[in-house]
């Protein structure tokens, strides 16, 4: 498979085609049918990441997804244009207690909960990129 | 997404189907939870049963919920999770705060309890 890339712009709108487009891509490169909606819910969740904290929900900026595959992996590579500063990376930790009844901040977490891979790091041109691998069966 | 309201004795049973996937539709959901309490409804059981896909949004709306009832003396407690979502309960360590059933009437009976 070519390498696809996608442009979006920093619309919630967007995110329900772009879950049926990923679920697509997967199945058609051999993603298990159990873990297609796992496969979309992780990129979803890092492509909303992108638009809020990356683009800061500004419908001109865009979020840029990059899709290859090898031999036995799919990757996303997943840019916005923001620039990720190492210090703030999200999402790591769920905490605990009250910080558990926050009604954010969990899309990092669920993502690289779910995916194999998922890496965060910068662009050639040094804007944030997010990268994601899935293993193919 | 579409959401249906029950009333079953004291309890709202709020059904949700379809797609939990984030925009102004999960406002309408936050709206079903502060209407039960400004009607002094305090028994709320969402129903995800039908819901086929949800990420981080839909369950930032469920803590919404929580919330709201919490404060005002009411709970929220989950029926029929499928196990997509159940997993992201316990990734985000939302098991240990919510209720999970799967059966209907044992729902409807915690809240007597």
């Amino acid at each position: 498979m070519r390498t696809i890339e996608i442009r979006l712009p920093s619309e919630l709108s967007v995110l329900e085609p772009l879950q049926l487009f990923v679920e697509s891509i997967g199945k058609y490169v051999g993603v298990e049918e159990d873990e297609l909606s796992s496969l979309s819910v992780a990129v979803i969740e890092l492509v909303k990441n992108g638009m809020e904290h990356g683009n800061g929900n500004d419908p001109e900026k865009i979020v840029t997804i990059s899709i290859d595959t090898f031999q036995s992996r799919i990757r996303f590579f997943i840019d916005d244009e923001g620039i990720w500063e190492p210090d703030m990376a999200p999402g790591f930790d769920p905490g605990e207690g009250e910080e558990l009844l926050s009604c954010r901040g969990r899309g990092v977490l669920i993502a690289r909960n779910l995916a194999k891979w998922v890496e965060l790091g910068l662009t050639p041109e040094g804007k944030t990129r997010v990268t994601l691998i899935w293993p193919l069966t | 997404m579409k959401i249906k309201e029950e009333m079953k004795g004291d309890v709202l049973v709020v059904s949700l189907s379809g797609k939990v996937i984030g925009g102004p539709e999960l406002m309408d959901v936050k709206t079903v939870f502060q209407n039960a309490v400004n009607q002094n409804i305090l028994k709320v059981l969402l129903d995800l049963g039908k819901v086929t896909w949800m990420d981080s949004s839909g369950l930032g709306v469920i803590v919404s919920g929580h919330t709201t009832l919490s404060r005002a003396d009411g709970s929220l407690r989950i029926l029929n999770a499928t196990r997509k979502i159940h997993e992201l309960f316990i990734i985000t360590k939302l098991i240990t705060i919510f209720e999970t059933y799967n059966d209907m009437q044992e729902a409807l009976n915690s809240f007597g309890e």
